[in-house]
């Protein structure tokens, strides 16, 4: 098909009013009679509430409301998955952090004052902090149903014989730090009182619809008088997936009457929200001397924190992509989502694979050593393709481009010359170098047994161009644009004559969450389904206006024209006007679910998914043998993409992902001890800035034609940091031959290794 | 809190304001001015999305006091693209230098002035000129690009 509009070079569609300071987000939005509201945390990790008292608060000039959970109509509890997260605590908080109270006031400072005024007596309860510890039957509980929130084991084949047969078998345990999102917008937003008793929320997330659903719940209100505005968002990578202040803000707008407006500081918004979960993963990988994998033993601990948002689903995607995309006849998965006090845990991009894929490909590479097999060579002997059995258990049915990585994985320019960046350097013989790699797959969408659709709608405008609605958000990734671009493609009409609108409850039909990598896919092929019926009811007025069938007419560049005769045309400024005197403007729907798996796993939830994505990284690094201190020089990312719709979209999601994955090898931790947030800010919870960015990250995409995508395409949001911790680790061990277990590989730690090592040598 | 009276021109423009002496440039700019361009994402001076010119130099406006501000002259974002796209601006479009756009009017400071004071940068003074700038979408490679691209275009 002769292309115009895909895999062009578009630029991004909300670019100049981003680069022009006039994107309004929603901590942006201020309306008149405002008044500003502030939470009043729990400083205790785990704690009963004896008491709360609220009337020197309200007593305080300048205050309109103070809110405990007494003022929440509704459920006092929100959860995507489980909703045993209070909006307000009544009785107990569970981490330092947890929402006891709020206040309306009319300045940030008289609300700040107004907080510390409430007096709450409690008390302290012993603080649940170690996974581990916390499942055994004398911990203290967290929740009154026992420490495990999930618990999930797969077995495929026999394990005890797979290791009979092994000829070496690798153990280690792997620990991945608690990772902060960092969206340089924290979460923020305004609740009002619309003048037909609608509730409207301004607030950036993931899915505005669900928002809605979570809203009127707590809120005891029909969603139909509530509005949800989530879009656009200055950042959130899953930390907006979940619902942060929306509920709190609604409960005093409605207590006023008044707009609401709250901006979390940015260390309330690191102490109170949500985390990427740490996990210890302790890993049996059995392998023949000739490469073959014969079994892998899993047990993963995940830390999910004080409530279970999304601490389940994350838990099983890991288990499903723990043993990597390899062919592997006997494994043991067997998996713990455990409550503790420390903070919350949810989604973050990659949910969950990050931390198995760290531990998998640090085995991959631990074996290739040890068999002397090269690691590409060795990852080729295991590759699983389609037809083949996964490792929990499932057939892979769909297209996932594990070969085609790998196969560019190794044409790379990184792979192809490296070594000249490997060994000790010249000029400066302390410093180290080194390449490493790793390989990941994830699966898009939600998972087998849960709704999974899209839905848009197209309008067209009175002037003849189009509206195209779909209820996705921008989240910084693209997404307008490549619903521009797919709209544009699938309409055969200009793109500057689109417009889109996204992220809103009132105005935007429900196409599910902005997460699993699945926005530009599902929510691009709904566009898709319904520029199909906007064409047809387009053919359908320009036969009337030209006199000739349906079949007879073509239609290109927002003209409509008979095939045989291409003078005879009319416009879509013509069609416009027909289609109104004949009672309205054409509108036209798409609906497309994702396609799922015919088949569920028993015992795991969610599981298997349906499509996977595929991404293999390569890391060029130098370790500094003085400091102790990495850094990440080179990179290359080979992406299996299905067809690519916007180039610069994809190398941004691309570079981002692998910028954000060598924070989480190298610096990230969000450090809890005893329940209390030790990194609460960016001087000591330390991402990436432009000097520690490599010198360049070479995209590669694998371009495959998903045939069930739009135009083609798969999603790729996630799966772009998901291999870049182990790719990292691994070129550690290549420059200084020392074998990271725990991320992030902070200079103390190397430093540490760097010192064992030199004992273990003497 | 007794107010005090600062007087500022902010993008050419003069304001005469009765502010409370512990507010800061960045709330003055965007509570009071209501120029929401330069947005706050840590307020303590680590991230720079509240970068402003102010008498010439760069400051992460989140840090400074009105009163400090008083008699200064300050540039925005909505100051410096008064006749169409500044280069910079236009060069942060052409090469995909945004995602979610939040740290970019920040970003877009910092590059004019960079390039204001050092015309031609190397990629290593792109990169310490932008060090104070925190993004989390982009990994800075397109914006660095955009930063050499600007600083032809100016040339």
């Amino acid at each position: 098909m002769d292309l115009k509009y895909v895999g062009k070079d578009i630029p991004r569609v909300d670019a100049y009013e981003k680069v022009t300071g006039t994107t309004k987000y929603m901590s942006d939005l201020s309306f008149d009679g405002m008044l500003w509201g502030k939470v009043l945390r729990s400083i205790h990790p785990h704690a009963l509430i004896k008491s709360i008292d609220t009337s020197k608060a309200k007593a305080l000039p300048g205050v309109e409301a103070v809110v405990t959970w007494e003022d929440v109509p509704g459920l006092n509890g929100f959860g995507i998955a489980i909703q045993d997260q209070p909006v307000l605590c009544k009785d107990k908080v569970r981490y330092a952090g947890d929402a006891v109270a709020a206040v309306a006031a009319v300045s940030k400072e008289i609300a700040e004052e107004a907080a510390l005024l409430i007096e709450v007596e409690y008390e302290v309860l012993p603080v649940v902090d170690d996974p581990i510890r916390a499942i055994e039957p004398d911990s203290p509980k967290v929740h009154e149903s026992g420490n495990i929130l999930l618990h999930t084991e797969i077995r495929k084949g026999d394990i005890d014989k797979g290791f009979d047969e092994a000829d070496l078998i690798i153990e280690n345990t792997y620990y991945a730090s608690r990772q902060e999102h960092a969206f340089l917008e924290t979460e923020d937003g305004i609740a009002l009182i619309e003048e037909d008793g609608t509730l409207t929320v301004y607030a950036g997330s993931h899915y505005p619809h669900r928002d809605q659903l979570q809203l009127s719940r707590c809120l005891n209100m029909p969603v139909e008088k509530i509005r949800v505005v989530s879009s656009p968002v200055g950042g959130a990578f899953g930390g907006k997936d979940e619902l942060t202040i929306q509920p709190i803000m609604a409960l005093l707008a409605l207590k006023t009457g008044k707009p609401v407006k709250m901006v979390m500081p940015r260390e309330e918004s690191i102490i109170s929200y949500w985390k990427r979960h740490p996990m210890i993963m302790i890993y049996r990988t059995g392998v023949k001397r000739d490469g073959t994998l014969v079994a892998n033993d899993v047990k993963v601990y995940a830390d999910t924190g004080a409530y279970a948002s999304l601490g389940g689903p994350i838990l099983n995607l890991a288990l499903e992509s723990s043993c990597g995309l390899y062919r592997i006849p006997h494994v043991h998965i067997d998996g713990y989502s455990v409550y503790t006090n420390n903070g919350i845990s949810g989604a973050f991009r990659g949910f969950g694979v990050p931390q198995v894929t760290f531990a998998m490909e640090s085995q991959m590479d631990i074996i290739a050593e040890k068999l002397g097999l090269d690691p590409i060579e060795f990852r080729r002997k295991n590759i699983l393709k389609k037809g083949e059995v996964a490792p929990i258990g499932h057939h892979i049915t769909t297209d996932v481009e594990s070969e085609a990585v790998l196969d560019a994985m190794e044409g790379s320019r990184l792979w192809r010359e490296r070594e000249r960046y490997r060994g000790t350097d010249k000029n400066r013989p302390w410093i180290k170098r080194g390449v490493g790699l790793a390989l990941s797959w994830q699966g898009m969408g939600l998972g087998v047994g849960l709704p999974d659709f899209g839905d848009a709608v197209i309008e067209m405008d009175p002037d003849g161009g189009f509206i195209v609605r779909v209820g996705c958000v921008e989240i910084g990734q693209g997404a307008m644009t490549v619903y521009a671009q797919v709209a544009a493609e699938a309409l055969r009409f200009p793109i500057e004559r689109i417009r889109v609108v996204i992220g809103d409850t009132r105005n935007a039909p429900d196409a599910g969450p902005t997460t699993a990598s699945r926005a530009a896919y599902v929510g691009g092929k709904a566009i898709f389904l319904a520029a199909e019926e906007m064409n047809e009811k387009i053919k359908g007025y320009a036969s009337g206006m030209l006199s000739v069938s349906p079949d007879e007419i073509e239609i290109d560049d927002g003209s409509a024209y008979v095939k045989t005769a291409k003078d005879k045309r009319v416009s879509y400024e013509e069609i416009s006007s027909y289609a109104i005197e004949r009672g309205g403007l054409p509108v036209a729907e798409g609906h497309f679910d994702l396609p799922t798996a015919d088949k569920a796993i028993e015992g795991a939830f969610g599981l298997p998914h349906h499509i996977y994505s595929c991404c293999g990284q390569i890391a060029a690094v130098e370790v500094n043998t003085l400091t102790g201190q990495a850094r990440v020089t080179d990179g290359a990312v080979v992406v299996d993409a299905g067809t690519v719709i916007n180039q610069g979209g994809l190398e941004g999601q691309s570079e981002g992902g692998f910028v954000m994955g060598t924070g989480y090898a190298l610096t990230e931790d969000l450090i809890i001890e005893n329940g209390v947030v030790k990194t609460p800010n960016f001087s000591t919870y330390i991402i990436p800035t432009s000097k520690d960015m490599p010198s360049s990250i070479e995209t590669i995409p694998v371009t495959n034609y998903e045939s069930t995508g739009p135009f083609g395409a798969k999603g790729i949001g996630e799966i772009g940091m998901v291999p870049t911790a182990p790719a990292v680790t691994n070129a550690i061990y290549d420059a200084a031959d020392i074998r990271v277990f725990k991320i992030p590989a902070t200079g103390e730690r190397i430093y540490e290794l760097l010192k064992q090592k030199k004992g273990e040598n003497k | 809190m007794k107010e005090i009276n600062i007087s500022l021109k902010v993008n050419g423009k003069q304001y005469d304001l009765s502010v409370r002496p512990n507010m800061t440039l960045l709330e003055v700019i965007r509570d009071e001015l209501k120029l929401t361009g330069t947005k706050e994402s840590c307020g303590m001076g680590e991230c720079g999305a509240c970068t402003v010119i102010m008498n010439g130099r760069t400051v992460d406006s989140c840090l400074v006091l009105a009163p400090q501000a008083d008699g200064a002259e300050i540039t925005t974002i909505e100051g410096i693209g008064e006749k169409g796209l500044h280069p910079v601006q236009k060069a942060f479009i052409d090469e995909w230098a945004i995602q979610c756009g939040y740290c970019t009017p920040g970003m877009v400071m910092s590059t004019v002035y960079l390039l204001d004071k050092n015309p031609k940068p190397t990629e290593d003074e792109i990169k310490e000129g932008l060090s104070g700038n925190l993004c989390r979408c982009t990994g800075y490679a397109k914006i660095i690009k955009a930063v050499q691209k600007a600083s032809k275009m100016m040339q």
